[in-house]
């Protein structure tokens, strides 16, 4: 088990480095003078220009730079906004709100998933299964930004049962729609790799083994389907945490919720890439220890990749 | 010999109630088939299948005739048809800038979807040959490659294209349309093909080490032949139906970076600009139409292409075939 | 209960499985009766209908299939339209099942115990603690040892054998009076099926509990039960006493049966004097070719007598060891020498691990060995340099693979299957090449309207020609069966082999036949290999082999021959 643990341990550290080198590149791809850039485009005098030469390395060859730039990345410094403002401190106001909007998504594309493809799983073929199926399709197809204007339509102008946007003093019941409109751009994914998993489950030797021994068909749903189906379902929502941070730009900018993609946005908005670039980097990073995290979760459900 | 017990005596069925087959004889009257097609006859029985094809029909008629659905100019402007409801000639009124909404919508297919078609193509095609090859040669190859592919995989496909194109939308400030194509597919194409590569490795690992390409080597077949001839065209099933999915991913990737303000300039009629310039409406809750409108054309040319992608998963399904 | 009174009695039952608007029926007017702690054994080739059958008794039908007809009696009660929960009751403590698979019948990610102990709480035996200990005392008794510690294992940490003996454990832990065995060892090598056969004997004897065992081996099944039933697709067509049936058969099918079982058949003094007239045939033949080559030039080899000979091949496998930079050499091939004689049949026989099948590979160049030599005809295959020289051995050895399911390439036709090797070597025009693949599929006796068929329309038997025809084709001299009949029916299994030697004869053909099955050997082989963890055990002609055989290993794998030890008429 600690092999399995170490080996992909081992892993992420390449892939972490070869994604900032990747980041890296496209930051220095920038055009421009890289002063300006930093200075955000205001003239500056010969001793300014010195001094952020001297803090940015930019007289350094490239590789040198590159690793001051993992360096920083460690050590979550980011460097500072147009606007003075560290960037980690930027991060640090901004993650809390958006991981509670994740966790919060995650929450409901898990049980709504699972409990929905279960059910159209086990009653496979039948009218709820076509009816989830093809509303799933459908929600497939709609961009996510639409599914969040209706629903801010509908629930924030119309009925009025939230608010249609959230401001900086939030409360998680505010959340709640947001994290719903995130979580029905994975959902549709869920329900149909649930659904396919257990119907496969249902009708796999071991299943009719359990049956032989006498077990009643509510026990050998719930501990030889389900816990077997479950497993590829959990690792799927692991790795949906990367398009959920990609969701969480769009929704926090539809329903202002001043978030870590909220941050993003605004920073897009005003050109400034190094800010961008940060912040992307962070979520990177983010990413990269939650598929190291599911990855171990995995080899805890399933025994057999422990062994190998 | 012991005794037999009732129930348990000798018995031999009769004859002609049981006749004999010939052991194994071959059914010389069956129409022969391979895998594509016995697919493609699942293809054409498939409801899912025709409802795709009219609703990418539909699109492609948009796209090539568009004349065919309006007459309007989609790139007037005029500043005093600001948010006029419909009438003759404009069945859906104008937008904040004085365009006509439903021009527009008929010409903005194009970006979208050649967007889609595009980044589709490039995506398969680097993600067969480099799972081909990793599958194949495996060991130190298949390691550096497998390596390479997930550092691209990590960076999640939203917020890389955020930075590429951040950085290539200062370096080519004056696209057009073919350029603006261009940067998005690009900078789509270039975090999307990991996972193409990954379901073409995991094909390519399953057949290598079926009995047949045993056979062709034995015959006398290189190496490189047996990749070509045998392995490929068995492993490209998976890629297929994966493929004709992301096709409709795409689509919707790109509406969204056009609505953070990355996808095409202003300039260039799309959906997602037109989307995400009526954003303001929705608040108010007035002139609904303006975002609705290329909103549902984006999510009907999504559809067809899932749909697509469904009726083609379900047509290649190994657990569908007979046997 | 009276042991006179029937305990499970089947009457006319018939059963359908739904497909789409048809009903297709698998089981047409089936009668049988079991007797309390009887051994009955229902034996049939698949597609007979002898899993359906056991499946309904038990109540685990498919979900399309349905009872159309019929009663099963269960200690005098229909149990074939019972209620539910009324099934649900028999099951695991009236009624239990050892099924076919064991690998895919263990649930992956639950420990071994866990499942037992499931199986006791569902019935009543045992709770908590004293079930725990009731699990491990049920292994011991299946004959699994280090009972306590293995269940705490997962299935992927047992051997095949040890999961079949928990499965054995799961099927009796509630103690049913009827056990119900679906080919429980057919996935197995042969002397873990005997001792675990065995084993399963003296258990249900000592319970008093009544078996049905399903096979298809029909010496498996006269060794092991009293009463036999032998069904055919859906019907049965004979049944009664085991012994009488096999000495005396009366039904047509039986009687194909019986004269193509191996192990029946291997006794028989006709198999071995038809097998004699093949050698002669083809050792004649293949003299003549033997001559032509030697005098020509282009032809590949020198046409010396061994066509094949192997000395000291070896081949070492590193394996990965406990640690991740530690590895482990493993001999998979150690030491292994013989020869092959033009015209003859030498067999390589071994169970899983043996390496047989990695000498094979090495034989056919397709993995290079550690150390050793291979020479084809007198030239020795590391010296071959060239990718010419190198194609003119690949034109004279070609093989045969085992699974007919994976040797063929799906998306070509079976004439661009059959054609290939033309095709590579460049031989003939079109038509020429055309012309050629009509002959070879004549020569297996397919006809010629198959060539525009694709492999996914043939059966298993008929595609194991179609890979023999492509073996032939390029007029190979040498021909490597590796298991070539082992996943195939009995009877079409007989027909291949009967194939096998027809070719041999007519074209002088030399075969490497690789093989599990020892009773096969009989038939096609002149010469016998007894390979045992990569080592020659024993090495002599195929009557020595079976008459006086020398070593313990060799001893075993014939006494574990199922039926072997039936004696019966000529």
């Amino acid at each position: 088990m600690w092999w399995y643990v170490g080996k992909r341990l081992l892993q992420t550290i390449p892939v972490f480095l070869g994604a900032t080198l990747i980041l890296f590149i496209l930051l220095k791809l920038r055009p421009g003078d890289p002063i300006l850039n930093l200075a955000g485009n205001k003239p500056v005098s010969q001793e300014v220009r010195d001094a952020l030469a001297a803090q940015y390395h930019l007289d350094d060859p490239l590789f040198v730079q590159w690793i001051q730039f993992v360096k920083n990345a460690i050590t979550f410094n980011f460097g500072e906004t147009f606007s003075g403002q560290p960037v980690f401190d930027l991060i640090k106001q901004t993650f809390p709100v958006t991981v509670v909007l994740a966790i919060m998504a995650l929450a409901i594309d898990a049980i709504l998933g699972i409990g929905l493809g279960t059910i159209a799983g086990l009653r496979r073929n039948g009218w709820f299964d076509s009816s989830v199926l093809v509303v799933s399709l459908l929600l497939l197809s709609i961009p996510i930004f639409v599914v969040g204007f209706v629903m801010q339509l509908v629930f924030g102008v119309k009925l009025g049962w939230t608010s249609p946007t959230v401001g900086s003093d939030w409360s998680v019941g505010d959340l709640i729609l947001p994290a719903v409109v995130l979580a029905i751009a994975n959902f549709a994914y869920t329900i149909r790799l649930t659904r396919t998993s257990v119907a496969e489950n249902l009708s796999a030797d071991h299943v009719r083994t359990a049956r032989a021994k006498g077990l009643s068909n509510r026990l050998v749903v719930r501990n030889h389907v389900l816990r077997n189906s479950l497993v590829p379902v959990v690792t799927y929502i692991g790795i949906n945490l990367g398009s959920l941070m990609a969701g969480a730009i769009i929704t926090e900018t539809i329903f202002n919720i001043p978030g870590i993609g909220n941050a993003a946005y605004t920073a897009i908005q005003k050109g400034e890439t190094s800010t961008v670039v940060a912040i992307v980097t962070f979520m990177v990073m983010v990413y990269v220890l939650m598929s190291l995290l599911v990855d171990l979760l995995y080899a805890v459900l399933d025994p057999r990749i422990r062994y190998v | 010999m012991s005794e037999t017990r009732p129930g348990q005596e000798r018995f031999v069925a009769p004859i002609d109630e049981t006749p004999l087959r010939a052991i194994d004889a071959v059914n010389v009257d069956a129409v022969p088939e391979n895998q594509w097609k016995e697919a493609w006859k699942r293809l054409r029985t498939s409801p899912l299948f025709w409802l795709a094809t009219a609703i990418l029909l539909v699109i492609a008629l948009m796209i090539f005739f568009p004349s065919l659905f309006t007459s309007a100019d989609p790139k007037k402007l005029d500043l005093a048809d600001s948010f006029e409801p419909a009438r003759k000639g404009h069945p859906f009124g104008f937008t904040e800038q004085g365009g006509d909404v439903w021009a527009r919508t008929v010409y903005g297919a194009r970006a979208s979807v050649a967007v889609g078609v595009f980044t589709t193509i490039i995506v398969a095609l680097l993600g067969i040959v480099t799972g081909a090859i990793a599958g194949f040669y495996g060991g130190i190859v298949d390691t550096l490659l497998s390596r390479f592919s997930d550092i691209f995989f990590s960076i999640p496909l939203l917020l890389a294209c955020i930075v590429v194109i951040s950085v290539l939308n200062n370096t080519f400030p004056d696209r057009g349309f073919w350029g603006s194509v261009l940067v998005v597919v690009v900078a789509l194409a270039a975090f999307a093909w990991p996972q193409i590569t990954r379901q073409m490795r995991g094909a390519v690992l399953e057949i290598k080490n079926l009995e047949f390409v045993d056979a062709a080597t034995a015959i006398g077949a290189s190496k490189m032949k047996n990749l070509r001839r045998h392995i490929v065209p068995n492993a490209l099933a998976p890629v297929i139906v994966a493929s004709t999915i992301s096709l409709g991913v795409f689509i919707v990737a790109e509406s969204s970076l056009s609505f953070l303000g990355l996808g095409f300039p202003s300039s260039i009629v799309s959906w997602g600009n037109d989307i995400s310039a009526a954003q303001t409406q929705v608040r108010s809750g007035d002139n609904l139409q303006v975002m609705f409108v290329p909103a549902a054309a984006l999510a009907f040319t999504v559809l067809g292409f899932i749909l697509l992608g469904e009726a083609v998963r379900e047509a290649l399904d190994p657990k569908a075939r007979k046997k | 209960m009276n042991t006179n009174t029937p305990l499970l009695q089947i009457d006319d039952l018939r059963v359908g499985f739904r497909a789409g608007k048809e009903i297709l029926t698998a089981v047409d007017g089936a009668s049988l009766t079991i007797y309390p702690g009887q051994t009955i054994a229902i034996v049939g080739e698949s597609g007979s209908g002898k899993s359906t059958l056991a499946h309904a008794v038990i109540g685990l039908l498919p979900g399309n299939g349905t009872v159309q007809g019929g009663e099963i009696l269960f200690e005098g009660k229909d149990i074939a339209h019972a209620r539910k929960d009324a099934i649900l009751a028999l099951r695991g403590s009236s009624i239990g099942l050892v099924p076919q698979d064991p690998m895919s019948n263990l649930n992956p990610l639950w420990r071994v115990g866990a499942q037992i102990k499931e199986a006791l709480v569902a019935n009543g035996v045992a709770k908590g603690a004293a079930a725990d200990k009731r699990v491990v005392e049920l292994l011991e008794e299946a004959g699994l040892p280090d009972a306590e510690r293995r269940a705490r294992q997962y299935p992927h940490e047992f051997s095949g054998g040890m999961r079949q003996r928990a499965l054995i454990a799961m099927g009796l832990a509630a103690r049913p009076k009827l056990l119900i065995a679906d080919e429980p060892t057919s996935a197995l090598d042969v002397t873990v099926q005997k001792q675990i056969l065995d084993h399963l004997d003296q258990l249900t004897d000592t319970l008093g509990v009544a078996v049905m065992l399903i096979t298809h081996d029909l010496g498996l099944a006269a060794e092991r039960a009293d009463h036999l039933v032998v069904m055919y697709r859906g019907k049965i067509v004979e049944s009664g006493p085991a012994l009488d049936i096999l000495q005396n058969p009366s039904h047509p099918y039986t009687k194909r049966l019986v004269s193509s079982a191996p192990s029946l058949a291997s006794q028989r003094l006709s198999s071995q004097n038809a097998r004699a007239e093949v050698r002669e045939q083809a050792v004649q033949t293949a003299a003549e070719i033997a001559a032509e080559v030697a005098d020509s030039e282009t032809q590949f080899g020198e046409g010396v007598d061994d066509i094949v000979v192997v000395e000291n091949l070896t081949k070492v496998f590193k394996l990965r060891g406990a640690k991740p930079w530690q590895s482990v050499d493993f001999a998979a091939v150690d030491d292994v020498s013989f020869r092959l004689r033009r015209g003859t049949t030498t067999a390589i026989v071994g169970e899983s691990g043996s390496g047989k099948s990695t000498v094979a590979r090495m034989v056919l160049d397709l993995l290079p060995p550690t150390s050793g030599n291979v020479l084809f005809d007198g030239h020795n295959l590391r010296e071959l340099k060239t990718k010419a020289e190198r194609l003119r051995l690949r034109r004279q050895m070609q093989p045969v693979f085992q699974n007919p399911y994976a040797s063929l390439d799906p998306l070509y036709s079976i004439y661009q299957s059959i054609e290939e090797p033309l095709r590579t070597h460049s031989v003939g025009t079109k038509k020429e090449r055309e012309a050629k693949v009509r002959d070879l599929l004549e020569k297996v006796s397919l006809p010629t309207t198959v060539m525009s068929r694709y492999p996914g329309e043939l059966s298993g038997g008929q595609r194991q020609r179609v890979a023999i025809a492509r073996a032939l084709a390029l007029d190979p001299e040498v021909v490597i069966c590796d298991e070539a009949v082992s996943a195939l029916d009995v009877l079409v299994q007989a027909q291949i082999l009967e194939l096998l030697n027809d070719l041999q004869a007519e074209l002088g053909l030399s075969y490497l036949f690789i093989t599990h099955d020892l009773a096969v050997v009989r038939q096609i082989a002149d010469n016998v290999l007894v390979m045992q963890n990569g080592k020659v055990v024993e090495s002599a002609s195929v009557t020595e082999v079976f008459d006086n055989p020398r070593e313990a290993y060799t001893r075993r794998l014939l006494d574990a021959i199922p039926g072997g030890s039936i004696s019966l008429g000529a």
